[in-house]
């Protein structure tokens, strides 16, 4: 890794931004994604794709996706599992609040630091829905579902990767080297 | 402005998060205490469950056809055990017409009157939900093809669970297996009324309270009794695995197995009340 890194984004990220076109159209695939006929044994295993691309663009495309978005991605999730409404449209807003509030830092790491750090809100979400199941009484919640929060960390490797280089994201910046 | 801006002239994300999170909890609240959402819940799944069934459609056909390149020997060992199981089931049918038969002349005989009669409606499961509160299905038949809430859901085996939700061409199964759902059963040994409950895991069920010097052993088979109106009596519910006596409360506890095979079959048979037919 080179120690060179220049102060403001560079190269495409600067010119050209994610186009709208881009993060909705990727956001509607990974909600058709979340509706796959995906085999029983494993659902609890299955991360929400929706949340993990919401939280890419919120790094990535502030100009684009925010918390407005993320309440009604979150409210079209419940809507898609026919369960208490609004649900996942709280669980999402915390999300996509803590994403906002680390966005600046988050932009600084790598792909894995980068799901390292989003673990524990992929995790807290998770929990979250658990959490709100519970309070309204609904039965038998069923913990294992914490699992995802997991597997939408690692999925977050591929789908960031791929990510970067369809918009040409980096974070390696250049500084000139004439302080040394 | 999704980031803190410097200048503050957009709401800032505390302040969103807040609002947003308030108007969360009072859906929430307005949704589970009232029900006042159900029909924004059924407008969306009817839009939803088409875009699943077709997204299922692929896979479905993936599975036809590697089923189509299965063995030779296989399809040919599978047919013989059809066809002898078939034979089986015609020679307890001609039982079953004649029992029938002589059941309704028994009734009349007696003045009691017929009793409700079902249909069974065939149906395609499109998708799990991925639910960590209920274990709930998609199947592909909803009022149009006269689905009400509440019909039992059975697999070739045994009953499954019931109806929860109706939508114009699609419904959602609860299965017995969830916590919350129940059904009344006897035992086929010796009439022992029970309820069996699910217990939230996909292949136990159990009997809660059961008296400590109830008649209920490994082996026995329970069948629906018929008493709540919902589920026709005679369909086999579950085998009872185990009897576990009381420890610290008045009550024993039975574990069972339930008699369907939850999660091996694409498709259910919904069963139906039989249209009374008008008398002329």
């Amino acid at each position: 890794m080179t120690a060179n890194r220049p102060l403001v984004p560079q190269g495409p990220q600067l010119v050209a931004p994610p186009s709208r076109r881009l993060v909705y159209g990727s956001l509607a695939l990974a909600w058709l994604a979340t509706l796959l006929p995906w085999p029983g044994g494993m659902l609890w295993l299955v991360p929400d794709f929706t949340l993990v691309i919401l939280c890419y663009w919120l790094i990535h495309a502030p100009h684009a996706a925010g918390q407005g978005l993320a309440l009604v991605l979150g409210l079209l999730a419940d809507a898609a599992l026919g369960g208490l409404i609004g649900q996942q449209g709280l669980a999402y807003s915390v999300t996509a609040f803590l994403v906002v509030q680390l966005r600046r830092r988050l932009e600084n790491f790598e792909v894995s630091g980068r799901a390292l750090q989003l673990l524990p809100i992929f995790l807290g979400q998770q929990a979250l829905v658990l959490l709100i199941g519970l309070a309204f009484d609904l039965p038998d919640a069923d913990w294992r579902h914490l699992a995802a929060g997991l597997v939408a960390a690692l999925c977050w490797l591929p789908l960031a990767h791929l990510f970067d280089r369809l918009t040409g994201w980096s974070n390696e910046m250049f500084i000139e080297p004439a302080a040394r | 402005m999704a980031h803190a801006p410097m200048f503050a002239r957009a709401i800032g994300p505390t302040v969103r998060l807040a609002m947003y999170g308030l108007a969360c909890l009072a859906l929430m609240v307005v949704d589970s205490r009232y029900g006042a959402l159900n029909a924004v819940r059924s407008s969306v799944a009817a839009l939803v469950h088409p875009v699943q069934a077709a997204l299922a459609r692929p896979f479905d056909l993936l599975g036809d056809a590697a089923e189509f390149f299965s063995q030779h020997a296989e399809l040919v060992r599978e047919k013989r055990r059809m066809a002898a199981e078939g034979e089986r089931l015609a020679a307890l049918l001609q039982d079953r017409q004649e029992l029938e038969a002589e059941n309704t002349r028994l009734r009349a005989l007696l003045d009691l009157p017929p009793t409700a009669g079902t249909v069974a409606v065939a149906a395609r499961i499109t998708r799990i939900l991925p639910d960590p509160f209920a274990r709930r299905l998609v199947i592909d038949r909803g009022s149009a093809d006269g689905i009400e809430p509440g019909r039992p859901v059975v697999d070739a085996a045994g009953l499954l669970g019931q109806v929860t939700a109706v939508y114009p061409d699609s419904s959602v199964v609860t299965l017995l297996t969830s916590s919350e759902q129940a059904a009344p059963v006897l035992n086929l040994r010796n009439g022992l009324r029970l309820i069996v409950s699910g217990t939230g895991a996909d292949s136990l069920l159990e009997v809660r309270y059961l008296d400590m010097h109830a008649d209920l052993k490994a082996d026995d088979v329970l069948v629906t009794s018929g008493l709540d109106g919902v589920y026709p009596p005679g369909l086999q519910v579950a085998r009872v695995l185990s009897v576990e006596p009381p420890r610290q409360t008045p009550f024993a506890r039975a574990i069972c197995q339930p008699a369907a095979e939850i999660g091996q079959h694409r498709h259910v048979l919904v069963l139906k009340a039989k249209k009374e037919e008008p008398t002329p």
